[in-house]
């Protein structure tokens, strides 16, 4: 009973966060509005042009947006301490690392699926495409919520270039774009590619935790 | 009883300690000191777990540390160098944080009694970010009273703190003390308590 206590706790004080932090959350959105406006000026009025390549462009985008926090995952619980003394009240690393996982979804990459839809009007996606970005958003940023926690705990002692924690997450986000990105061509096979995204999320899932544990416990020891 | 056998941590072959013995029974107070660098900080994390010793071991109440951390921990509370509260959330928020966290039972009125002393009341719903080193210090410090533990771990508690704050702090570690309360810290402030004991780290 006290152990779901300490976890509602840790969801409460991260949600009260969030809203202290709202505002960063505002300018990722920002940015990737105003990085979607910027392509369709760049690219010019051609209707065609934009409905073949928006969805790629969108992902890419959404991908890069979601970089821009990385920084924010671990770093202010790991300099102030907070992450030893929640561990010190009886909850693992991995256990925090997960619950770190599962809120970094909910506050930080849910947001984003409000501007799906606005993003997709300006490329004049049709809506079977929109239904199908925000499904395989759903399951493709719980993938980059993984990976966003290992790079970050891995670069938890990198204060000089912490841009190798945004391309780490590039680089392993890249299958998460083909198999998003291949679901609205038209030969695919939809329910094998969502079946692939649903297999990533959860081999992730399973990684992450142990790895970014790891990280955590090897950057506390040489802190 | 906590008891620290033959511990030894070396870093890039430079030994920081080495055969360190020492035992902590109920109601003891012990001040570690030393000059910077002498590895007083290192020490504490290498009890807590947080750093792995090269040799040596730590047994709380006749059981390893090591093989039954969860338990340890249970029994005891940190204090580091920094802050340990979140500069966004208030000190309400950051209390209600910590009391559910550790499971304590301390009643409200208990805990206004405690800020009142420390003269943190008044600031009840202001953010960390606004207070100043001394009251952020402060709020640690209750924090350790908060979680009820029995032994206290504490880096370098007198910083920041003004004269009366600390003679506050020493009235709260005789009173740990007296209910047979274990207390280790590092300092390099000397600070007036009659039963303090003395590990000297230079």
């Amino acid at each position: 009973m006290f152990f779901i206590k300490k976890i509602f706790l840790f969801f409460k004080r991260e949600l009260k966060l969030f809203f202290r932090n709202i505002v960063s959350i505002f300018s990722n959105i920002l940015f990737f509005f105003l990085s979607i406006f910027i392509f369709v000026f760049a690219l010019g009025a051609d209707e065609q042009n934009l409905k073949s390549i928006g969805l790629g462009i969108i992902w890419s985008l959404l991908v890069l947006s979601s970089t821009l926090s990385l920084r924010k995952f671990y770093e202010e619980d790991f300099n102030n301490g907070v992450l030893v003394i929640i561990h010190m009240r009886g909850i693992s690393y991995e256990l925090i690392v997960f619950l770190k996982i599962l809120s970094h979804f909910l506050f930080v990459q849910v947001p984003f699926l409000i501007s799906i839809p606005v993003a997709s009007l300006l490329f004049n996606l049709p809506i079977y495409e929109v239904y199908n970005l925000i499904f395989t958003f759903i399951i493709g940023s719980l993938i980059l919520s993984c990976l966003s926690s290992m790079s970050a705990s891995m670069n938890l002692l990198n204060k000089a270039n912490f841009s190798i924690g945004g391309i780490i997450v590039l680089l392993f986000s890249v299958p998460v774009i083909i198999f998003s990105v291949g679901i609205n061509e038209v030969d695919s096979d939809f329910k094998s590619l969502i079946n692939i995204l649903i297999g990533m999320a959860l081999i992730f899932l399973g990684i992450s935790p142990w790895a970014s544990a790891a990280f955590i416990k090897l950057a506390l020891r040489n802190k | 009883m906590l008891l620290i056998n033959n511990l030894s941590f070396f870093r890039d072959d430079n030994i920081i300690f080495e055969n360190l013995n020492l035992s902590l029974g109920n109601g003891q107070i012990t001040q570690i000191r030393g000059k910077n660098g002498s590895g007083k900080t290192t020490f504490l994390k290498v009890i807590l777990n947080i750093l792995s010793s090269n040799t040596g071991e730590i047994i709380w109440e006749g059981q390893n540390v090591k093989k039954n951390i969860f338990k340890f921990y249970n029994e005891i509370t940190y204090i580091a160098d920094h802050n340990t509260s979140s500069r966004e959330l208030s000190i309400l928020d950051n209390i209600k944080f910590w009391k559910g966290l550790s499971s304590s039972n301390l009643s409200d009125d208990k805990i206004f009694s405690l800020l009142e002393t420390f003269n943190l009341k008044k600031y009840l719903n202001t953010e960390i970010m606004y207070l100043s080193s001394g009251e952020v210090k402060k709020l640690e410090l209750l924090r350790i009273v908060l979680e009820q533990k029995k032994i206290w771990v504490l880096d370098e508690p007198y910083n920041h703190l003004d004269d009366s704050s600390a003679e506050i702090l020493n009235q709260t570690f005789v009173d740990h003390t007296n209910n047979n309360g274990i207390i280790l810290f590092a300092s390099h402030y000397n600070p007036l308590i009659s039963k303090l004991e003395i590990l000297d780290f230079n």
